[in-house]
């Protein structure tokens, strides 16, 4: 079982393309930097999409109006993965994206000059909701019908993937575009703050030293079609979604349980979905934000699964930033890119293993690998896990 | 087949734990308050004064509802919102731009959409399939299908509801944005268990939801979803409406004698929808003779949210 994929669309700190994306993977460069496009009230590393809102509205033609910045990096991923492709009342056509904070960064604007009492612009809110950053994409592209918004904190876009395939297996959609968007705000950054997890420095995934995350920001989409849709479209087949699963860790508001439950459960449900045996995994890309609780819960649930086998994995976090709600769908055009270009990429910034677990990341871009199945992990926020199988064939 | 095995409301009215509430209620006043049980029954001291009404309306629903049908494990927990925590929210914005140096990380933590799911999961000790859909008006309607999804694929119990909470500042954003409702704006949650077989209790089945987002005519809509089902207008013994759409229920052969609007019962929330599925399910159970509900929810006027409901045969 499992779907097909037949484009991809990414933006984030790395790169405004998958070409460029995967250039930056392929030179192991970080796009994490000072913050140098939102106005954070303070110093500090995080992983920007090097584009303002007015150039990404011209590079857009979307026009001067009020749209958040979310809603622009989604529609300048989704256009790319959408490609030149056409619409046909045969092929029902759906498009399902995640965020955690929509348009928020829309919304600290006005609640800034709402506080002051200097004039607030009060239409800034009609792209606060969610939902609403969805269907400007869906409009744009000229989709309607099922367009859906998936929150589900760090895990929320690879739901999206996964309830994208299992539409189309279901037959209620013959396509679907499928991803998450998230632009950077004040208000996460002072979340993760608050939660004493945002590292000064670079975030450092699976090393002893680790002290948080970096956040970073962006957007991408995979385009998942059924037969009959292929039938019309004649798109080649790049890479399968072959297994998923979503468990819930149900330990604690935030923090991930130490021993792993929840990232256990959604690692082996989704591998078991795929068919595929544990040793044909080629790679994971996990997770691995670089605060002490993920890494550790994430390795102690790759252990729980793998025991001493565990595969090859890095986290790319190192490369984006922790781009929250975006995060599963990035790293899933990254798995997609990692078959296509039999590739495992290097997790950047790593010294010294971490000692409860002792599990060594890829720390040197490896070339020229055997990659035909790929894992990609999305741990969030309130427990909710999830996982996802890559895959160059059925 | 689905099947609705238990229903739980905290509303602005009398629904909670009240069985035949839709032959007592009258429409909102415009100064009706949330009707909240005692909570400390179904969460404990501790964690109640931390949470949020969303969050309280939530768990004690969810737990209410597992009562009712009798189950201790959902296979899975699907919430819909449209607006989220937005009491947290509020509260975090003000505390990023008002405070200097370190701020109280709770509202914070409480403030993601996921955290009525993350809640429910906690306190019942959950470890299946969570998600949670925030599609404005239609969030409820994504949660129910999803639901069926999972029911589809060999899932037998399913948690599935919708909350939204009201925070003073949305009288004034509808006042500046020209939005006059003529139905005070409310808080509420819903959760239901849907299960795939047939139980003692069972209160009603869905046959079809379906979303429409964006949608072209409504009365065509209307029409398709019923032709798919192989039923017609004329079938209908109730139609449930939000919106501003009685001339499209007109058009699609609604009878106007049978049609209702809702929100002046639910007042306004995002997934006010959700408290119609329970207001529909409360009079198939008082009155025999309705078998047959559609609800149809436009409170979004370009989206559209069908559900319909079949009694159990007897």
């Amino acid at each position: 079982m499992g779907v097909r994929i037949t484009g991809i669309g990414i933006v984030s700190a790395i790169g405004l393309t998958v070409e460029e994306n995967l250039n930056a993977l392929n030179e192991s460069r970080t796009g994490i930097g000072q913050v140098a496009f939102l106005d954070a009230g303070r110093d500090l590393l995080v992983g920007e999409v090097k584009v303002s809102n007015t150039d990404l509205k011209n590079t857009l033609s979307v026009g001067a109006g009020n749209i958040s910045r979310t809603s622009l990096l989604g529609l300048k991923a989704a256009r790319e993965a959408w490609g030149q492709n056409k619409h046909s009342e045969k092929i029902r056509t759906g498009i399902i994206s995640a965020t955690s904070v929509g348009g928020m960064d829309r919304t600290e604007v006005f609640y800034k000059d709402y506080l002051a009492q200097s004039d607030p612009n009060f239409r800034l809110l009609k792209t606060h909701d969610s939902g609403s950053t969805t269907e400007r994409i869906a409009a744009e592209l000229g989709i309607s019908g099922y367009i859906n918004t998936l929150s589900t904190a760090c895990s929320s876009s690879a739901n999206a993937i996964m309830l994208g395939a299992r539409l189309l297996l279901q037959g209620r959609l013959d396509r679907v575009l499928v991803g998450g968007s998230d632009a950077l705000t004040k208000f996460t950054i002072d979340g993760f703050h608050s939660l004493m997890i945002y590292d000064d420095q670079w975030c450092r995934p699976f090393d002893e030293s680790r002290s948080g995350l970096n956040l970073g920001e962006g957007a991408a989409f995979l385009l998942l079609e059924s037969e009959k849709s292929i039938e019309f479209s004649g798109n080649r087949t790049i890479c399968h979604v072959s297994g998923w699963a979503n468990a819930a860790d149900a330990y604690h508001q935030t923090a991930s349980s130490p021993e792993g439950t929840g990232a256990t459960l959604a690692i082996k449900n989704a591998i078991k979905k795929s068919g595929k045996s544990l040793n044909e995994i080629s790679y994971v890309n996990a997770h691995g934000t670089g605060t002490k609780n993920n890494d550790l819960s994430e390795s102690v649930a790759l252990k729980n699964v793998f025991g001493d086998y565990v595969p090859p994995f890095s986290s790319t976090k190192a490369f984006t930033g922790h781009t929250l709600a975006a995060a599963g769908a990035i790293e899933a055009v990254f798995s997609v890119l990692s078959i296509q270009n039999q590739l495992i990429y290097s997790n950047l910034n790593f010294k010294d293993v971490i000692f409860e677990t002792g599990l060594v990341p890829v720390t040197d871009l490896k070339k020229g690998q055997s990659v035909h199945t790929v894992l990609s992990n999305s741990f969030g926020f309130g427990g909710n896990n999830s996982s996802l199988v890559f895959t160059d064939h059925l | 087949m689905f099947y609705i095995s238990a229903a739980s409301t905290i509303s602005h009215q009398p629904t909670f734990q009240n069985a035949g509430f839709s032959g007592m209620i009258v429409p909102l006043a415009a100064e009706s308050i949330l009707i909240s049980p005692d909570y400390k029954r179904f969460i404990e001291a501790g964690l109640l004064r931390r949470m949020s009404k969303i969050l309280r309306m939530s768990v004690a629903c969810s737990k209410d509802c597992l009562e009712q049908a009798g189950v201790e494990q959902p296979d899975a927990i699907v919430v819909g919102t449209g607006l989220g925590c937005l009491q947290d929210t509020e509260k975090f914005l003000n505390h990023s731009i008002t405070i200097e140096g370190l701020l109280p990380p709770t509202s914070f933590i409480q403030s993601t959409h996921n955290t009525m799911a993350g809640q429910i999961s906690l306190s019942i000790g959950n470890h299946g399939y969570n998600m949670t859909h925030t599609q404005n008006s239609l969030s409820f309607e994504h949660a129910l299908q999803d639901a069926m999804l999972l029911l589809t694929e060999g899932e037998n119990d399913i948690l599935a509801g919708a909350a939204d909470e009201y925070i003073e500042i949305l009288t004034e954003i509808s006042c500046h944005l020209n939005v006059y409702p003529r139905s005070p704006l409310t808080s509420a949650a819903s959760f239901f268990l849907l299960s795939s077989k047939e139980k003692s209790g069972t209160l009603a089945q869905i046959k079809d939801v379906a979303t429409f987002g964006l949608v072209n005519s409504i009365p065509d809509t209307i029409l398709a979803l019923l032709a798919e089902n192989e039923t017609n207008a004329d079938a209908l013994d109730l139609v449930l409406f939000a919106g501003n759409i009685s001339n499209d229920l007109t058009i699609a052969g609604v009878d106007p004698d049978k049609s209702l609007d809702y929100k002046n019962l639910s007042g306004i929330y995002p997934t006010a929808s959700a408290f119609a599925l329970h207001y529909a399910v409360d009079r198939m159970q008082q009155d025999k003779s309705i078998r047959n509900v559609l609800i149809c929810n436009a409170l979004i006027k370009s989206n559209l949210g069908l559900t319909l409901l079949q009694a159990i045969e007897a």
